[in-house]
Formats: C-alpha cells, structure tokens, sequence
C-alpha cells in the first residue's frame, strides 16, 4: 500500500526537483534581500526609538509598531499593489523584497533593542568616565556588544523570515511555494508535490534553528 | 466608510479562525508538551520531531498540502477547515515549545516537595507544577496569539472571506486601491495592541495575586 | 579640611597653578556644598572637601555612608542637586547647569578605576586600554598602542595585551583597568573600592600597584575597606557616616584618636575583627 506511494513520491520528487531548487532559488534571493536592507534598517530603527528627539523616536516607533502588528501577508499586497500607485514600478520580486524588509526591520528593531539594553550599564559608565562620547559609547561598545547578544533571536528571525517567503506566492513571485503549486496543478499529484517544497523548507529550516540554539548556548557558556 | 465596512465584514471570521486555531493548537500541544517532557524513549523522538518538522514547514505549505493534497475519497476539505487545520498544526508545535520552556523554570524543588507531601503524580501536576507552568507561559502564549491573528491571514490565499481576502476583493472591484490594504493593516495593529495590552493586565493580576 | 602635604616633590611639580575659578590654595581637587537626596531620602548633606596635588585621600565608613556616592559626584558620574565641583583646572557649579563640553573636560581630568572594573568585555586587553585613547585624545592607534604597552608593562602584564579581559584573573582585570584610566593622563585618579571583588591575596596586587601610583605623585581619592592601606599610604583620611564627613584629617591621628563617637564605633567595629 505504502511502496507504490512512495514509489511514486520519489519518482515525482526527483522529476520536479530542478524546477523546486529554482523556486528555492528565489526564496532564498527573498531571505537575502530581505536581511541585507532589512537588518541595517532595523539597526536604525533600534538606535531612532532611543534617540532624545522627539519626532525621530515616535517615527520609528510607529515604523516598528506598523511593519510587526500588520500581517507580513498584507505588507506584501501594500507593495506589490501599492507601490505602483505611488508611481514606483518594480518587479515583483523587488516588491516582495521591499515588503520582507519592512517586516525584518520591524521584528529586527525589538531583537536588537533588547540586545542593546542587555549591555550592562557599568560598562557604558566605565565609558563615560573615561571621558568617551555618546556617539563613540555607542559605536563601540553597547552597538557591537547588543548585536551580539541579539545575534540567536535574529538567526532565529531568519528562519521565521526564509519560511515567509512563501507569502510572496501570493504576489506572483515564482518561489518555491509557487512552483511546487504549479508543478502540482500540471500533474494533479499536488500532495507530491507540496510535501517535496514542505520538506526542502524544512531541510533549511530545522538546521538553522539547531544552529542558532547552539549559538545562543555557548554565547550564555561565556558569559 | 465601505473599505471599513468591507474590512470589518471579514473581521468575524480573522477572529474565528485564529480562535479556533489556537482552541486545536492548545489541545495538541498539551500532548505534545508531555512528550517532549519525557527527555528520552522512542515517544520524546517521535514527539521531537513532530514538533521540529512543523515548525520547518511554512505554515502556508502546510495550507496547501491539507487544501489541494489531502483528499478522504473524493472529498477534499473545505478551505475554512484546510485553514484553521494547517494553522492549529502549526500553534500546537509552537506552543508545546513555550508550555516546555515556562515547566522548565519552574524550579525541580516544587515537584520534590510535592512528592514530598506525599501528593500523587497527577495531582502534583494538576495542583502544583499546572497553575505555576500557566502563569509564566501566559505573556508567550498571547504572544504567540497575537501572531497567529497576523498568520490567519494566509487563509486568504485559498479563499476564505476574512480581513485580507475582503480587502483584495474591494480593492480589485473599486477605486479605492491601496487604501483598503492600510486599513486592513491598521486594523490588525489595533487589534494587536489590544489583546496585548488585555494581557498584560491579565499577568498582573496574576502575579499580583502571587507576589503581594 | 585639613590638607597634609606630604609630597613636595609633587606640589613643585603641580606648582603656582593659577586657578581660573580663583582658588586660592593648591587643591587639585574641591568640592563645596554638595548634596543629593532621591525624595526625603538624604543620601549626601552639604559635603565640602579638599585633595592637595600629589596627596592620597582615603575614604571610610560604614557602607551606606555615602563614600561612592561622593566618588561618583566628583565626575559626574552620579548627578548631585547642587554643589561646585573642581579638578584641576575644571570647574562645574551644578546649580549653573552643566555643559556637555565642561562635563567632558571634568570627566577627562579624573580617571576612574571602578570595583567591578568595567572593561569591555568584546575588546582585546590592548583595545581596552588604546580605544578611549584614540577616541577621547584623539591619538593615532600606533601612538596609542605605545602607551598601551608601556603601561601594560609597568602593570606587570605585558604578556596579557592579546587576551580578552575575562580570560584575566580578577587583580589583573584591576589593574588593566588601571591601565586604560592613566593612559588618558588624568589630573587625579579616583578609586571605587579596587580591590572589594577581589580575594585578599589578589588584591594585594592592586594594592601594590597604587601604592607605587602614590609613591610617584599621583593625586589619587580612594573609597576603601581596607584600613590598612588607609592608614599608611593616605595622607587624609575622611570618614563618612549618613551622608556626612564626620572626621577628616591626619589618618594616624584619627586612627589612634577619633573623636567623633561614630568614628570610635566604626573603627572599633572593623579593627578589631
């Protein structure tokens, strides 16, 4: 009962994987993109809701509230919709990457805050009887120290964010969840090939997340 | 005026299958958390990976794989149910993870002192350990409530008529465009903050309750 | 306020500064009034003191007194509600409002070496001491890695610039932190219980090291528990008790001979332990 099942499985899987591997492709091209302008944002966007002025910390504040308590989902159809009405024209997988920014930068911002705060305050006054700055306190030791210490929550964020790539299959973005659709919607053996994309996904997933647990364990062995 | 009609029409059912996510979510993870409590044994593995490969999966494969690929004969689920199924799947990895994680603070000198009192198995669970494991997992549980409020989103990609499905439909029929997706968004912002904020007061008077 | 010179060699060195702020006696450090209070808790009343150039000032008292407190005012470190505050040449009357420029230059003045030492723990031993340099001074990295080593060296811990601090024993974390506080040149050095984190044999170390510090002109205020020290390196010594300098003076006298009752007990309290 199982072996024809399987059979057929492994058969499907082996036919549709080049066409899976390019939808992996563009999710991961999504992932990158998304960290590369995302995270220096939400480093930013960290140091703006600790700034003194006023305008600049309720900015981000409201950038941060807005890009984590709107669904990733509708970030996504605010840019792929939304954008051209403002007259900017992208592709869609540039959208997708200007949505999944948002949303890191966001879910960044908090990760990288709480970093920040966890540096302990004696060493920002050592810094301060020294004579340092604020700007170079921060440069050098609260920045380079709070990156660190969110440095798990953010591996871990880049798995939650590899994992919503598949939203942009709503936005026509030819990922990997597209692919697995359209490969599904050609054979009708869609389980096939839905279960093949789940277990790519899962393949990238589950290490990454046993890779920031370990990285977060031996951070808290050191400190 | 009719974007927000629209949106709020769809507003019943975002609440309906986030609720009915979390109710299944809750119920399997309570399973799944004993399992995972056992620390070894083919039942810990099994329970392992469970919970290890549901999280791998994006909770949209998991959407597709009950809405186009599970079929029982020639009846194939409902996207409603598909919906709430792959989404309550989901919660239940998710939350056996947090109900692990707030048993593991709880200090190993109350289940000894409890066995100590000569209180049975069971009842030091259901009378000790229980209540003490709810109360640290209730900010991460409504945590991950508010999440999944955001996640039940993705039920509109097969078409079921919640907030975001609505908003696509009045945005492609009217004039009204991008505009309908922003008060799609501010009114999942607003919703947030409020259980948010609900729970916070929540877990005071709880920990009042303990600490004062 | 009795100030004992006791280091000519120093003073002559410190000279016939002229003190814009008009003070009239060689006090490297002056404070005047300064008092702090978190509602109706006093925690400091109206605490005025002197440091001659080149002396040692050592601080005691029961813990709560507010000997930190008065450490940590001294570079602004802790905000006190009012009171002049002058190191060298650098004067701050807090009630006036303080600059960001005055507060840099103060804090420039006054190195500080804390109880739990304070170093970065992300930055090599050497980083930890040429950073501020290069950053307060505005030295290059080569000049500054010079006077890292050199330091380092004096510290008895040159082999150690490549580590990372917590890889380094308690007393020689103490005393890179030491370190990174000279390499600024600082006017005065002011110490926060140095050596309370650390096992007595190891604090002996650091004790070495100050004691040398002393012994070449330093200008130096220490809080301290350790009596000893107190008693033979300082050349003042100041006991605080709620808030207030109850005693101040010849170190010896005081030891021998407090007058205060409070003193009497304190002293009574940890000598004979």
């Amino acid at each position: 009962m199982t072996t024809p099942l399987m059979t057929s499985f492994i058969e499907d899987f082996g036919s549709s994987l080049p066409r899976l591997l390019d939808g992996l492709q563009v999710s991961a091209l999504l992932t990158g993109g998304g960290l590369t302008l995302g995270l220096p944002l939400a480093l930013a966007a960290a140091l703006a809701q600790m700034s003194s002025v006023r305008w600049l910390q309720a900015g981000a504040v409201v950038f941060v509230e807005v890009g984590r308590g709107a669904p990733a989902l509708v970030l996504l159809q605010l840019a792929y919709f939304g954008l051209p009405n403002a007259g900017i024209v992208l592709p869609a997988v540039l959208s997708a990457i200007t949505a999944l920014s948002w949303t890191t930068a966001a879910y960044g911002a908090e990760y990288i805050r709480s970093g920040l705060a966890a540096v302990p305050n004696r060493e920002i006054e050592g810094c301060q009887a020294l004579g340092m700055n604020r700007r170079d306190t921060l440069r050098f030791v609260v920045v380079p120290q709070g990156l660190r210490i969110a440095l798990p929550s953010l591996m871990g964020f880049a798995v939650m964010l590899f994992q919503a790539t598949s939203l942009a299959y709503s936005v026509a973005v030819p990922e990997l969840m597209s692919q697995a659709y359209s490969i599904g919607s050609s054979n009708f053996r869609y389980l096939n090939a839905l279960v093949a994309a789940g277990l790519l996904y899962a393949a990238i997933s589950i290490p990454t997340t046993w890779l920031s647990i370990g990285v977060e364990r031996r951070m808290n062995r050191h400190a | 005026m009719e974007a927000l009609r629209t949106v709020l029409l769809g507003l019943p059912m975002t609440l309906g299958v986030t609720a009915g996510a979390l109710l299944i979510g809750t119920a399997l993870a309570l399973p799944l958390t004993l399992g995972l409590e056992l620390r070894r044994g083919p039942v810990w593995f099994l329970c392992r990976v469970i919970v290890d490969l549901v999280r791998g999966v994006p909770p949209v494969a998991w959407l597709f794989i009950l809405f186009y690929g599970v079929s029982v004969g020639a009846v194939r689920l409902s996207a409603l149910s598909a919906g709430i199924g792959a989404l309550g799947l989901v919660a239940s990895a998710y939350l056996a993870e947090i109900f692990r994680g707030s048993l593991k603070s709880i200090h190993f000198g109350q289940a000894e002192a409890a066995t100590a009192l000569g209180l049975s198995r069971g009842a030091a669970w259901v009378d000790v350990i229980g209540p003490q494991a709810w109360r640290t997992a209730l900010p991460a549980y409504t945590n991950y409530a508010i999440a999944l409020l955001k996640d039940s989103s993705i039920v509109s990609i097969v078409g079921v008529a919640e907030i975001v499905s609505r908003s696509g439909q009045l945005s492609r029929t009217s004039d009204l465009g991008i505009f309908v997706f922003v008060l799609a968004g501010a009114v999942y912002v607003v919703l947030s903050i409020l259980v948010a904020s609900g729970s916070r007061r929540l877990h005071r008077r709880l920990h009042e309750a303990v600490a004062v | 306020m009795v100030n004992v010179a006791s280091n000519p060699a120093l003073s002559t060195q410190a000279g016939p500064v002229i003190l814009p702020t008009g003070a009239p006696d060689a006090s490297m450090v002056r404070v005047r009034g300064l008092a702090k209070a978190f509602g109706t808790n006093v925690v400091l009343s109206d605490v005025s003191l002197g440091v001659e150039a080149g002396s040692v000032t050592a601080m005691i008292g029961p813990s709560g007194a507010g000997k930190s407190t008065v450490l940590r005012c001294l570079n602004l470190l802790e905000r006190p509600d009012s009171g002049l505050i002058q190191i060298g040449r650098h004067s701050i009357d807090v009630e006036k409002g303080i600059l960001p420029a005055n507060l840099a230059e103060l804090r420039r003045s006054a190195g500080m070496v804390f109880q739990s030492f304070n170093l970065f723990p992300h930055m090599s031993v050497l980083r930890n001491v040429s950073l501020p340099q290069q950053r307060v001074l505005g030295r290059s990295r080569a000049e500054a890695d010079e006077v890292s080593h050199r330091l380092l060296e004096r510290m008895g811990l040159r082999d150690k610039s490549s580590q990372y601090p917590n890889r380094c024993s308690g007393g020689q974390q103490q005393r890179i932190a030491i370190a990174r506080a000279l390499a600024l040149e600082p006017e005065v050095m002011l110490f926060d219980e140095p050596t309370s984190a650390l096992d007595p044999e190891v604090g002996a170390e650091v004790l070495e090291v100050m004691r040398e510090l002393a012994s070449e002109g330093m200008t130096m205020v220490v809080v301290t528990h350790e009596m000893r020290f107190a008693a033979n390196v300082s050349d003042q010594l100041v006991v605080m008790a709620d808030g207030q300098i109850i005693e101040c003076g010849d170190p010896h006298q005081i030891m021998s001979d407090p007058q205060h009752p409070r003193t009497q007990r304190f002293l009574k309290a940890v000598l004979d332990r």
